[in-house]
């Protein structure tokens, strides 16, 4: 459980994060939503430890500031993607933090194997990351986050690249991830998507919480509705799944 | 058994390539023991052990002056400056995720040269006792002013390489302006930026090999995680990486080595840019892994540019500058246009 008050967090006297408190509950998947500028990212790298806040977030006591004792996977919406460098190999640098850096144990070695073979890129584990498509470079991420074993993974917009196949692809694996009793906090766009996958919903503008809880229950808010100004619609499908789409012309 | 089986197929060989690194360390060898042979006087192997080893039967007189006053002191200056640049270089290219950064990228290079500019004027009598600390504290002021006007460190690096570029640029300006004022100085200057190996004593080695075996140690020690630097900060940092700290002290070093090479050779261009890709086209590995591997090559192609600067036109002697760009720019472009179609 990850216990957030008084969040705040600003970029040259901007505030990108403004007062937010609120408990990431363990072993369940959270999603961002809101529109862009929301903060969503910032809060992932918050979450994640990376940048520097004032509040306090704790994880298991102590905060997560700058603290390596903690393994969090964080998977990005745009991978600095480096030459030369194979999808084994890729994927092998998740083990770094267990292994230390460059001595990758024989044990890991296995199981890469069985990470590959799980998000379908055995066959192509000896191509360099750099010429891998949208669709397998997130593959390779999400292959990357599962071999850190972690216990916070973090992603951003894991979908947004992708065809619907592949979204739902990709979403599975996490959900495998999830059933294992890993957290997820992921930022989304697609709402429908994050109301089929998430347990929690955040809906997020402007640097502020504006609601949280269950992913049915927030769906239908006024609140997610005026994350984004009203103009999005929600209709519930005869299966019972919501659908979130955008409205044009006001309607 | 098993997991050997599984190894091969899930095609995870070791990165870093022991009999790569063995064959350069090789090559070094053989190419320093012909720099140490031959030149306008040439030296027979046997007498170079004997002598060096302190054997009876070893040299003596103008040869033995030659050997160990003359050869021994330049080939290994040649092979810790070549050392220095190529890892450097190659530090540089992966800190500023950069496949072109060179060494002197954040003002080293110009910073030494009116360094060593303000020596050569203000110098009478003996220039080159007082030329390396003065390029030494000209190159390391000018990075340590490239860093103070970027401010925020890393949070931009292409801010660094900015403002590295407009103090090189200011630097470069000043010592124009000072050669013009004393046009004397004209010529041991030029000489200088050209590189220059010719003033190798074992005064010089010792102290840069002091700095640059400290830079390079400490380099080599944190090549693996270097490798985290290929990533975005977020993916470094979830891998337990602290990408700052890890890229203060990786430019830190690097600079320190360079700085030392540039006040004690001049300035000896492409070694930092074409060893990395040679060694990368050789592996076909971008990674860090290999920095042994490049610290050796680097060591090896100075010290046979070298050679070639002081007997291709024997007894007159090229600036090992030409020789570096003459060889290394073809070079490179083959290695480059093979990597291309590789991928």
């Amino acid at each position: 459980m990850i216990t957030i008050s008084n969040l705040d967090f600003s970029i040259a006297g901007r505030k990108i994060l403004n007062d937010i408190s609120l408990t990431i509950p363990s072993g369940k998947w959270s999603c961002l939503v809101g529109p862009n500028g929301a903060g969503k990212t910032t809060f992932l790298k918050v979450l994640l430890g990376s940048a520097p806040y004032s509040g306090s977030v704790r994880s298991k006591g102590s905060e997560v500031f700058r603290n390596h004792n903690r393994n969090v996977a964080f998977v990005p919406q745009q991978p600095q993607i480096p030459q030369g460098i194979t999808v084994a190999e890729y994927v092998m640098l998740g083990r770094a933090k267990k292994d230390g850096w460059g001595n990758e144990s024989q044990a890991s070695r296995g199981f890469i194997g069985e990470i590959l073979g799980l998000t379908n890129l055995y066959g192509m584990h000896k191509q360099y990351v750099s010429a891998l498509s949208g669709g397998e470079m997130q593959r390779t991420l999400i292959a990357r986050a599962l071999a850190q074993e972690p216990e916070l993974i973090l992603l951003d917009e894991p979908t947004s690249a992708l065809d619907l196949h592949h979204q739902i692809e990709v979403l599975n694996n996490l959900q495998y991830l999830q059933e294992r009793g890993v957290t997820i906090v992921s930022t989304m766009h697609d709402i429908t998507l994050a109301a089929m996958y998430a347990d929690r919903i955040i809906v997020m503008q402007s640097g502020r919480v504006l609601a949280e809880g269950g992913a049915d229950e927030i769906i239908h808010s006024s609140e997610l509705r005026a994350a984004f100004d009203d103009r999005i619609n929600v209709y519930t499908l005869d299966s019972g799944r919501p659908v979130v789409v955008a409205k044009k012309d006001g309607r | 058994m098993i997991n050997v089986r599984r190894e091969k197929e899930s095609g995870i060989e070791p990165i870093w390539n022991w009999q790569i690194t063995a064959a350069c360390a090789l090559v070094l060898l053989f190419v320093g023991i012909a720099a140490i042979s031959f030149g306008p006087i040439n030296i027979a192997f046997a007498d170079i052990v004997r002598t060096v080893l302190g054997i009876h039967g070893g040299l003596s007189g103008q040869d033995r002056t030659v050997l160990l006053d003359l050869r021994l002191p330049r080939v290994l200056l040649a092979a810790l400056v070549g050392a220095a640049l190529a890892t450097s270089g190659a530090v540089y290219q992966s800190v500023f995720r950069n496949p072109l950064a060179d060494p002197y990228l954040l003002g080293a290079a110009s910073g030494a040269g009116l360094g060593a500019t303000i020596a050569i004027i203000n110098a009478h009598g003996d220039v080159y006792s007082l030329l390396p600390i003065f390029s030494f504290v000209g190159g390391t002021l000018a990075v340590l002013t490239s860093f103070f006007i970027s401010g925020r460190f890393f949070a931009e690096p292409q801010s660094l390489l900015l403002s590295g570029i407009a103090v090189g640029s200011f630097a470069t300006a000043i010592q124009t302006y000072l050669q013009q004022r004393h046009s004397s100085s004209l010529r041991p200057v030029y000489s200088w930026i050209l590189g220059e190996l010719t003033v190798a004593n074992w005064q010089i080695v010792t102290w840069s090999s002091i700095y640059i075996l400290l830079a390079l140690a400490i380099l080599i020690s944190i090549s693996k995680q270097l490798d985290g630097l290929m990533l975005s900060d977020e993916e470094s940092f979830s891998l337990g990486i602290n990408p700052n700290r890890l890229r203060i002290i990786a430019v830190s070093a690097a600079t320190l080595a360079t700085a030392t090479a540039v006040s004690a050779s001049g300035l000896i261009g492409f070694v930092g840019i074409v060893v990395p890709h040679l060694v990368r086209g050789i592996t076909h590995r971008v990674t860090n892994r290999n920095l042994l591997t490049v610290a050796l090559a680097g060591a090896g192609f100075l010290v046979l540019a070298d050679l070639g600067a002081r007997t291709l036109l024997s007894p007159a002697e090229l600036p090992i500058g030409v020789i570096t760009a003459f060889v290394g720019a073809p070079f490179f472009l083959v290695v480059l246009r093979r990597r291309r179609s590789a991928s």
